[in-house]
C-alpha cells in the first residue's frame, strides 16, 4: 500500500513536472503601462523564468487594449494586474463563458480610488475627519483662479471617474458650499498638481487612487467618506453615468483587481496558476516599492530585482522551496 | 570588439544619480521661487480670467456682431464676414459655443502676449548679429522640443490651469513673430536707410518711421503664423487643465468618441481659417498701402 502510494505520488509528480516542462516553453504576459503593473509583470517574469524555466515575453499595454487582445486573440496569456471596475461589462461574460479565468481576485491588497489630502493638512485639522467634515471648509483649499472658492481637483476629462467625481460633487452639494471642480486635464496634470501642493505644503483635496507612487511618496491620506456605500445599482445606473439626475451621497465603490489568464493557459499552465493564485502583494509593500521606483527612476526590471532581494520573506511563501532556491541562486 | 558594439555608457548608477540630481535641484528651485513666480504671473491670470468671463458672458448675437465687425475691419471682405457668421452659427448650433469662446479667449490673449514680447525681441535681434546668434538657437529649441517635456517643469512651478497653459502655448507659438520681425527689419532696402540717414533721422526715428512700416507685411506674416501655432497647441494646453475645445478633443481621444473628436477638431480648424484669412487679408492690405507710398 505504502509502496503504491509512493509510486502514485512519484508518477503524479513526474506527470506534473513533465507537463510544465513541456508547456512552459514560451509564455506571453501583459505588462501594464503603469508602475505597479510594470513591477508585478517583471516579478512574475523573473520568478517564472528563473524558478520554473519558462521563457516569458512581456507585452506592454493599457487595460482595455490588453483585455481586448486576451479576450479576442488569446494573447497575452496572463494579465497580472487587471483592474476590473472599468471592464466589468466585458469581463463578466468572458469569465462566465470560460474564455478567461480569474486565478487571483486580490493580487494587491489595500487598493482603491477615493479622495485624498496631504498628511500635513490632516495633521493641522484633527477635528476634521470625513468627507462630510472637509467639504464644509472650502476656505482651506483656495482655488488659484478664484481664491474665494475652494478647489476640488477631480478626474481628467474623458476618464470614467470624471462622471463619478462630478456626480459626487453634486451629491455632496459642494457648489453651494463654495467649491469649484477643477479638471486637471490629464494624468500628468493631476500628478503635477499633487506634487506642486506637497512641495509647497499647500492644502489639496482631490481624486486619486492607490497603490501609486505619488500616494506613497507624499504619504497622501485617504479621506473616509462618512456615508455608506449606496449600493451597486445606484452606482452603476447613476453615479458612474454622465446622465444622473439625482445622485445620492455614497462612498466610492470597492475597487477590484484580478489576475486573469486565458482559458488555454488555465488548462496548460499547471503549477504556474498556483503561483499566480498565491502571489499577493500587501498594500504597504506595493506602496514602498512604488516610492522606490519613483525615487530611483527604476524601470520594472530593476524594481523587480530590488523586490526579490528586499522582500525575500514575502515571495518565498508564494513558491515551493525548490523554486525559491532556484530564483535565489539566479539573483 | 565589445567596445565597438557596446556604447561606453555612463553607468547605470551614475546616470541615475545624474538624473536625480537634476530633479532635486529643480525641486529646490520650485520650493524656493515657485510662489514668487506664481505671484509674478498673477496679473496675467486675473486678466485672462476677466477676459474669458467677459467673452463667455457676452450674449451670443452681440459676440457674433463684434467678431464679424472685427473681420470686416481687418479684411474688408463681405465673403469673409458671411463665412465667419456662418461658421459661428454652425459651431453654436452644434453645442460648442462656450468651449469655442474659451478657446478664442485663450488664443487672443496668447497672441497678444506673443506680440508684446515677440516684436521687441525681434527688433533687438535685428539690431545686433550677436543677439541674433544667441536668440536663434533658443527659438529653434522652442519650436522643436516636444511640448510634453516643458509641461513637467511648468506644472511644478505653476500647477494646473490657465496661466501654465498660456505659457506652454506661447513657448511654442512665439518664434515666428520674433523671426519674421527680425527678418522684416533686416530686409529693408539699404538705399532707403541711407536716404533716411541723409535726412538726418535719429536711430529711433529710423526704426519707427522707416524700418517698422516697411517690415510690417513680414511682421504680419509672423503674427499670422503665431496665431496658427497657438491654435495647434490648444489640445496640449488642455492636458494641463485649460478649458475649451481642446478638453473635448482629449475626452474624445480617451473614449474613442469619433464624432465628438471630429466636431471639436473641426471647430478649431474653423477658428484657424477665419483668423488666417483675416490676418492674411490685413497683411496684404498693409502691403498695398506701403507699395503706394514707396513704390
Amino acid at each position: 500500500m505504502r509502496n503504491l502510494l509512493a509510486t502514485t505520488t512519484l508518477l503524479f509528480g513526474l506527470a506534473a513536472t513533465g507537463a510544465v516542462a513541456a508547456e512552459c516553453g514560451d509564455i506571453t504576459m501583459a505588462e501594464f503601462n503603469w508602475a505597479s503593473g510594470e513591477l508585478m509583470a517583471n516579478v512574475d517574469k523573473l520568478i517564472l523564468e528563473e524558478g520554473y524555466g519558462c521563457n516569458v515575453d512581456l507585452v506592454i499595454g493599457g487595460t482595455t487594449a490588453i483585455f481586448a487582445s486576451m479576450n479576442e486573440k488569446g494573447t497575452p496569456q496572463i494579465a497580472g494586474e487587471q483592474w476590473v471596475n472599468a471592464l466589468r461589462e466585458l469581463l463578466d461574460p468572458a469569465l462566465a463563458e470560460g474564455r478567461l479565468h480569474a486565478v487571483n481576485t486580490a493580487p494587491i491588497m489595500g487598493l482603491g480610488e477615493g479622495w485624498w489630502i496631504p498628511p500635513y493638512t490632516k495633521e493641522a485639522h484633527p477635528e476634521l475627519v470625513t468627507v462630510l467634515d472637509w467639504i464644509e471648509h472650502p476656505e482651506l483649499f483656495p482655488s488659484a483662479e478664484d481664491p474665494s472658492k475652494g478647489a476640488f481637483v477631480g478626474c481628467p476629462a474623458g476618464w470614467g471617474c470624471q462622471h463619478v467625481n462630478l456626480n459626487l460633487f453634486k451629491a455632496f452639494d459642494m457648489e453651494a458650499k463654495g467649491w469649484v471642480l477643477v479638471n486637471p486635464g490629464s494624468a500628468a496634470g493631476l500628478d503635477g498638481s499633487i506634487a506642486k501642493a506637497n512641495e509647497r505644503e499647500e492644502n489639496w483635496l482631490g481624486y486619486y487612487w492607490s497603490p501609486t507612487s505619488i500616494i506613497g511618496k507624499y504619504n497622501m491620506q485617504a479621506v473616509p467618506w462618512g456615508v455608506e456605500y449606496a449600493g451597486n445599482e445606484h452606482w452603476d445606473t447613476c453615479i458612474s453615468q454622465e446622465e444622473c439626475t439625482d445622485p445620492q451621497q455614497t462612498s466610492w465603490i470597492q475597487s477590484e483587481v484580478f489576475t486573469i489568464v486565458t482559458d488555454e493557459f488555465m488548462q496548460s499552465g499547471g503549477e504556474i496558476n498556483d503561483y499566480l493564485a498565491a502571489r499577493v502583494f500587501p498594500g504597504d509593500v506595493m506602496g514602498a516599492m512604488l516610492v522606490f521606483m519613483a525615487d530611483e527612476q527604476a524601470a520594472g526590471e530593476d524594481a523587480a530585482i530590488e523586490f526579490l532581494i528586499e522582500y525575500e520573506d514575502l515571495w518565498t511563501t508564494w513558491v515551493s522551496e525548490d523554486v525559491a532556491a532556484k530564483v535565489k541562486a539566479a539573483l | 570588439m565589445g567596445i565597438l558594439t557596446e556604447f561606453p555608457e555612463m553607468g547605470r548608477a551614475d546616470l541615475r544619480d545624474f538624473k536625480k540630481g537634476i530633479d532635486e535641484t529643480f525641486r529646490l528651485f520650485t520650493r524656493e521661487y515657485g510662489e514668487s513666480i506664481e505671484n509674478f504671473f498673477y496679473p496675467l491670470l486675473k486678466f485672462l480670467g476677466w477676459f474669458e468671463r467677459l467673452i463667455v458672458a457676452t450674449p451670443w448675437p452681440l459676440m457674433i456682431l463684434i467678431l464679424s465687425g472685427l473681420v470686416w475691419a481687418g479684411s474688408r471682405s463681405w465673403g469673409l464676414v458671411f463665412g465667419t457668421i456662418f461658421t459661428l452659427l454652425v459651431v453654436g448650433y452644434l453645442g460648442m459655443w462656450e468651449d469655442t469662446m474659451f478657446t478664442l479667449a485663450l488664443i487672443s490673449v496668447a497672441t497678444m502676449l506673443c506680440i508684446i514680447i515677440g516684436i521687441p525681441l525681434g527688433i533687438l535681434m535685428s539690431k545686433s548679429d550677436r543677439t541674433q546668434s544667441v536668440i536663434t538657437p533658443i527659438l529653434d529649441i522652442m519650436q522643436t522640443i516636444p511640448s510634453f517635456v516643458y509641461l513637467i517643469p511648468i506644472l511644478m512651478l505653476l500647477g494646473i490651469g490657465k496661466v501654465p497653459g498660456l505659457i506652454a502655448v506661447c513657448i511654442y507659438a512665439i518664434p515666428p513673430v520674433v523671426r519674421l520681425t527680425n527678418l522684416g527689419i533686416r530686409l529693408v532696402d539699404k538705399d532707403v536707410l541711407e536716404a533716411a540717414d541723409a535726412f538726418g533721422a535719429s536711430p529711433r526715428q529710423k526704426l519707427w518711421t522707416v524700418q517698422m512700416p516697411l517690415a510690417l507685411p513680414n511682421i504680419f506674416a509672423g503674427v499670422n503664423q503665431t496665431i496658427m501655432m497657438a491654435l495647434a497647441m490648444v489640445v496640449v494646453a488642455a492636458l494641463i487643465g485649460v478649458h475649451g475645445l481642446g478638453q473635448e478633443v482629449l475626452k474624445a481621444v480617451n473614449n474613442q468618441y469619433l464624432a465628438l473628436g471630429m466636431m471639436n477638431g473641426l471647430a478649431i480648424v474653423a477658428i484657424a481659417i477665419v483668423f488666417d484669412r483675416v490676418s492674411q487679408k490685413f497683411g496684404k492690405r498693409l502691403q498695398k498701402h506701403s507699395e503706394v507710398i514707396h513704390g
